[in-house]
């Protein structure tokens, strides 16, 4: 049986912005919130962040690394790459899914 | 400001995550977004690790609402307190309004209070319990009239009569709770309040008889039962927050 994906209620969305801006190496938090607001045009919340960040890590797919100057760096864990790109290929076949119902498919 | 904010976050998420969290907020300017955020993102944290050594969500839920409901006790008896001194006409003469407004808080903190700690009094009184509720729902309801027509009438009679009416059915409300609560809380908060119950209405009888001769004796009975009112629920408070705190939280 497959384990059940974890859940992050109202914090999925971040949790997902965090897991992208994390898939090209480890970021400490404000870097993190400067990736989100370039990568979607919208500010994420230091509250909004830190929320994810606990759950995330709590479930095992980001892990802290040591901390330098007092920002502490966050990388992907191998569940935690696995699990992104699992969201990425729903998301993928639901943008697919809505662009064919729009016939606006590319061929 | 920064220091603030952090502090609003569970010592143990702090111990945590507050270095690191502090760094961010140095870094990045505060706005009305961002403070609103973190308030947020506190709630959150201090929902989370209410009871995390609980093992079970209804554990968890448990402690959670046990330890909200103390704090409105808390807030309730005050607000209420002032609201009778102040409506009694004791400390200044002000509008009416103003102890009508303090018993719609001070009804509405005792209706949290009085739903937080009924997952503790592990529903032996079912019946006086709804009562209890009713009556604090029509104290809050009256009062809510009371500074309306309060509002409209600028003589003010109109809103006495729901002032009254609120505030008797939040005392009765008082009463009926401490005896529900009895045994699962505090013995010492249901004789306060039973205490302030009869006091408050021996007070409130007394005083409109002797009003009529000018005389003020009901005073007598009256502030020992605002002090009972206020000391049953402050205990009542005291006491379901105590409980929360125990064994069931691990070390930070």
């Amino acid at each position: 049986m497959e384990p059940k994906p974890p859940e992050f209620g109202r914090f999925a969305e971040p949790s997902l912005l965090i897991l992208t801006s994390l898939s090209d190496g480890p970021k400490h938090g404000y870097a993190i919130m400067q990736d989100v607001e370039q990568g979607t045009g919208r500010p994420m919340g230091a509250g909004t962040l830190y929320a994810a960040l606990v759950r995330l890590e709590e479930q095992g797919l980001i892990e802290p690394l040591t901390p330098v100057d007092r920002r502490r760096p966050y990388r992907l864990t191998a569940i935690g790459a696995s699990n992104l790109a699992e969201q990425l290929r729903g998301l993928s076949d639901f943008a697919q899914q809505g662009l064919r119902q729009l016939g606006e498919t590319q061929p | 400001m920064r220091s603030l904010l952090i502090r609003c976050y569970p010592a143990r998420w702090r111990a945590r995550y507050g270095e690191e969290f502090e760094a961010i907020l140095v870094e990045r300017p505060l706005g009305p977004f961002d403070v609103a955020d973190i308030l947020l993102g506190a709630l959150d944290a201090q929902l989370r690790l209410r009871g995390h050594g609980a093992t079970t969500e209804h554990e968890r839920g448990f402690t959670m609402t046990l330890r909200i409901g103390g704090f409105a006790a808390i807030l309730g008896a005050a607000l209420l307190a002032l609201a009778l001194l102040l409506g009694s006409g004791a400390l200044v003469r002000i509008d009416r309004v103003v102890p009508s407004l303090l018993i719609l808080t001070g009804s509405l903190a005792l209706l949290v209070a009085l739903a937080g700690m009924s997952a503790f009094q592990a529903r032996a009184h079912p019946r006086l319990s709804w009562a209890a509720m009713w009556l604090l729902v029509i104290a809050t309801v009256s009062s809510t009239v009371g500074i309306l027509v309060g509002l409209a009438d600028s003589s003010g009679e109109g809103s006495f009569v729901w002032l009254m009416l609120g505030l008797q059915a939040a005392v009765i409300g008082s009463v009926l709770y401490g005896i529900v609560t009895y045994r699962a809380l505090s013995t010492g908060a249901a004789l306060l309040l039973v205490a302030a119950g009869v006091l408050l209405f021996v007070g409130l009888a007394v005083s409109s008889t002797d009003y009529q001769q000018g005389g003020s004796l009901g005073i007598v009975a009256f502030y020992p039962g605002i002090i009972c009112f206020a000391a049953g629920w402050f205990v009542l408070g005291v006491q379901a927050i105590r409980l929360d705190r125990p064994a069931t939280a691990p070390p930070a």
